[in-house]
């Protein structure tokens, strides 16, 4: 037998593999990637998903990047993602650089990396990427040897936080712009000018945001007085990209050969939504909503099966049960499921959007399993105030109509700490889960199961209540107790996550640019993997924001004043803040915004995006 | 009722797959690898055998564990089918969707009545390669003293146990590419399964200091 005749570097990496756990997670090589010769093209970008494989592999963003890169003949994507704590150590030991998976090329050697930030969490793993990459962490310290860091995802739409680290953002949907970049930067690379033209150049892409062509200004009390593009290719503000036409699903799947946490035939049913949740950053930001057609969909799914051979596929979007025809696409699964024996999962179903018919589809596609309801509040006036509005003889209509179909158990997410919450309100929580058990005991009698998951309300940016504050953690502790008070002896599970997660969490997702320092202190100090709940750890960010002299409270608990200017102003998601701000203010009312099919409450998107509108398919986007 | 039973019963056909796993595949480990396989005869439409039952699965036995970290040239799996087809057809349904670092190298039909692929096995070959160059006489002269040992007592799983007995061959070679390496047969008999890590810990090397790889299976029959 011989060694393998490869690069010295991934012989290196060989010998450290037998020492650390799961090390299939470092050698790439499954079924469907794509692995071109290094010379044979003239772009290489690098793909990054901040977390470890097994999560960032069932990231359906960075797949659709992959293949739409790869199928350009000059183009060569290939993944990196973080090691490991064991692996970064014995990385670090042997002075070896993060590497992708495909040519095991140092992440140095590329062109361009993209980085994938859906969430806030990942940001001390991105610059630890960028750290293990012998890469600058700082976006100023780079030159034109250095590639070009550019980062987009759901959290990009706060850029701020991360600014001095990304060379360029991409805001909003990165299926076009992906390529718009590549080819700026090869017209770049030609004319070989320095890496402020690259720039410049990126700036005047719409939906490029380059954060070092905006000085950002403060009033004494810390709060932004401006931000202030100083470039003239800058555009003030930046719009966010849109895609006028859902793009064609992925049905390139990559296969593991180890096991990854989603193994399956992913397709997005809808893009946006139409409900207008006020806490929700997905809906406010991903609007309009655009639904993909039926038979998209089952080609999809079919192709996806017939070439990875997986057991289960999933519908995607922010609201199954909204899409318009839920029940002839599940009808049309329905042979291919029961043919090819595989299981479907559909998240996001809407209490009031459920019908009789949707449920009696679904029990026959996979009976038995639990069923997940998302009331977020407890009581009828504090949906209202959070615009998810429901009647409890709604909500148990549907419960009863679940357990009389077939499903033994039921899951329930709330949310504590929203704005205007009360005790009463919380207290509503368990009561309501109470009888969602009785309810289930009279149907089904003791197989009834009912299980409580418990999240803690963060005020995102772009959403109505961008202004209100994070609920302080005693408030948080004090609920969380009271819950298991109103649910003691009533055999539901209850779980909830660590409010100091959820703490960090308000902290990175409404700073600013100053919040910068903290996050490189805390990485300094050893925080990473703050997403995961074993090695998060609160202390390397209260000693980060020490060292920096920042009042973390500042960002998490202040109220902001109405006619502050927000962090994230410059950053147009299309929905105006005024109409936010009118939102808000009704939540503060109780007064209730329906659902904008029936009727358009000018958010912006259609002002924003009017001529992308009008070439837009009939029916394509929801808005009347 | 009898009779279409009987003549669904005659249908059915076992298959034995030699086939490889290749660097890309060495940290798959067996029961990823057996979820690996369940895929592949999904994706190769092949009248694979299900079993009955709320989750069926496809009927598939794979011959013997192999070590995380060490590639194979002469894996073996025998899986079953509804309904005969030619193994040339068999084979390029398999090689089309096999993974990368998978060669099928043969595939054959093997009476129905036969042992599983696990109780047939009696011993494995295996050649070991080492990332730092070796001297032969010096590696010869460790194999010797290691051989000569009556016991050589380890311990695995908190469990002591001989690992002599299992060695049924081991010698310093001079590889293919020039270098200098091992091979070794060992035992396979179920309950009686030498692992070449262990030998190597007992010449003092470590999992860092070499790649294995297994030559060849031998079963009972042959």
């Amino acid at each position: 037998m011989t060694m393998p005749k490869s690069t010295t570097l991934w012989r290196r990496v060989e010998r450290i593999l037998p020492s650390v756990v799961k090390p299939g997670r470092y050698v790439g090589g499954e079924l469907n990637q794509t692995v071109k010769p290094w010379e044979s093209v003239q772009t290489h970008v690098a793909l990054v998903f901040p977390d470890i494989y097994d999560l960032g592999q069932s990231n359906l963003g960075i797949a659709l990047l992959y293949d739409i890169l790869n199928q350009r003949d000059d183009v060569a994507a290939e993944r990196a993602f973080s090691p490991w704590t064991d692996m970064e150590q014995a990385m670090r030991k042997a002075d070896i650089p993060l590497f992708s998976l495909e040519n095991k090329r140092p992440l140095a050697d590329f062109d361009i990396i993209g980085v994938s930030l859906p969430y806030e969490t990942l940001y001390t793993n991105f610059i630890n990427i960028l750290d293990l990459a012998q890469i600058p962490i700082y976006s100023k310290a780079r030159n034109k040897n250095h590639p070009l860091v550019i980062a987009g995802g759901q959290a990009a739409y706060n850029p701020e936080p991360v600014a001095p680290f990304v060379d360029a953002f991409v805001i909003g949907e990165g299926e076009e712009v992906i390529l718009d970049i590549v080819n700026v930067h090869q017209a770049w690379q030609q004319s070989s000018k320095d890496r402020q033209d690259l720039l410049a150049h990126l700036a005047e892409v719409p939906g490029i945001y380059v954060p070092s062509f905006y000085s950002v200004n403060y009033h004494g009390d810390g709060t932004v007085e401006s931000v202030t593009p100083t470039h003239p290719s800058a555009s003030f503000p930046v719009d966010k990209r849109l895609m006028t036409k859902l793009p064609l699903p992925l049905t390139h799947f990559l296969v593991p050969n180890i096991e990854v946490v989603q193994e399956r035939v992913s397709v997005e049913i809808m893009r946006g939504c139409t409900r207008g949740c006020r806490f929700c950053h997905a809906g406010m930001v991903n609007r309009p909503s655009r639904e993909r057609p039926v038979d998209e969909i089952l080609a999809t799914l079919k192709t996806g099966l017939d070439q990875t051979g997986y057991e289960e596929v999933s519908l995607l979007s922010l609201s199954s049960s909204d899409y318009t025809n839920i029940i002839p696409l599940i009808e049309g699964l329905r042979e291919m499921l029961v043919e090819r024996q595989v299981n479907i999962t559909l998240p996001s179903l809407r209490i009031e959007s459920f019908t009789e018919d949707l449920m009696a589809v679904l029990q026959s596609l996979s009976p038995g399993g639990g069923f997940t309801l998302a009331p977020e509040a407890g009581t009828e006036r504090l949906r209202n105030i959070i615009n998810k509005p429901l009647s409890d003889e709604e909500l148990m209509e549907t419960v009863r109509s679940i357990y009389q179909h077939g499903w033994n158990s039921i899951k329930l997410y709330f949310m504590i700490g929203h704005p205007q919450e009360t005790l009463e309100d919380v207290d509503a929580i368990a009561e309501l889960c109470k009888a969602v058990l009785q309810e289930g005991r009279n149907i089904v009698g003791s197989r009834a199961r009912v299980h409580a998951g418990i999240s803690t309300f963060i005020p995102k940016p772009h959403t109505p209540f961008q202004w209100a504050p994070f609920d302080d953690l005693e408030s948080n502790e004090q609920k969380i107790a009271l819950l298991h008070e109103g649910m003691r002896g009533a055999k539901i599970k209850m779980t909830w996550n660590d409010p100091t997660a959820s703490l960090l969490e308000a902290w990175l997702s409404r700073g600013d640019r100053r919040m910068a320092e903290v996050i490189y202190h805390a990485w300094k100090n050893g925080a990473r993997f703050d997403a995961w709940s074993d090695k998060f750890n609160l202390e390397y960010w209260k000693t980060a924001f020490e060292q920096t002299g920042i009042d973390p409270d500042f960002y998490s608990h202040r109220p902001r004043n109405l006619d502050e200017t927000l962090p994230w102003d410059h950053i147009n998601t299309g929905v105006r803040k005024a109409y936010l701000l009118r939102d808000y203010e009704w939540s503060q009312e109780g007064k209730v915004r329906p659902d904008c099919r029936g009727q358009c409450y000018s958010c912006g998107i259609l002002s924003t995006f009017n001529e992308l509108r009008l070439l837009a398919p009939d029916g394509g986007w929801k808005c009347p | 009722m009898e009779v279409s039973l009987m003549s669904e019963q005659e249908q059915i056909t076992r298959i034995r797959v030699q086939y490889t796993k290749g660097p890309s595949l060495r940290f798959t480990g067996h029961l990823d690898l057996q979820r690996l396989w369940e895929r592949l005869l999904r994706r190769s439409a092949l009248p694979v055998r299900y079993s009955r039952g709320f989750h069926p699965r496809a009927r598939l036995n794979l011959a013997s564990a192999l070590p995380l970290g060490f590639v194979s040239e002469a894996e073996l799996l025998d899986f079953w089918m509804d309904e005969p087809l030619p193994v040339d057809e068999i084979n390029n349904r398999l090689s089309a969707t096999a993974p990368p670092g998978m060669t099928i190298k043969s595939v054959r039909f093997v009476d129905l009545q036969e042992d599983a692929l696990q109780s047939q096995m009696t011993a494995s070959e295996f050649e070991v390669s080492f990332f730092d160059p070796q001297e032969k006489e010096a590696l010869q002269k460790k194999v010797r003293i290691l051989l000569a040992e009556d016991k050589v007592l380890r311990t695995r799983r908190k469990k002591i146990y001989d690992l002599r007995p299992l060695i049924l061959a081991l010698q310093a070679v001079t590889l293919a590419d020039g270098e200098v390496g091992l091979q070794m047969r060992l035992s396979a008999e179920p309950g009686a399964t030498g692992r070449p890590d262990e030998v190597l810990n007992a010449l003092d090397y470590q999992a860092t200091d070499y790649l294995v790889q297994r030559t060849r299976l031998i079963l009972s029959d042959e």
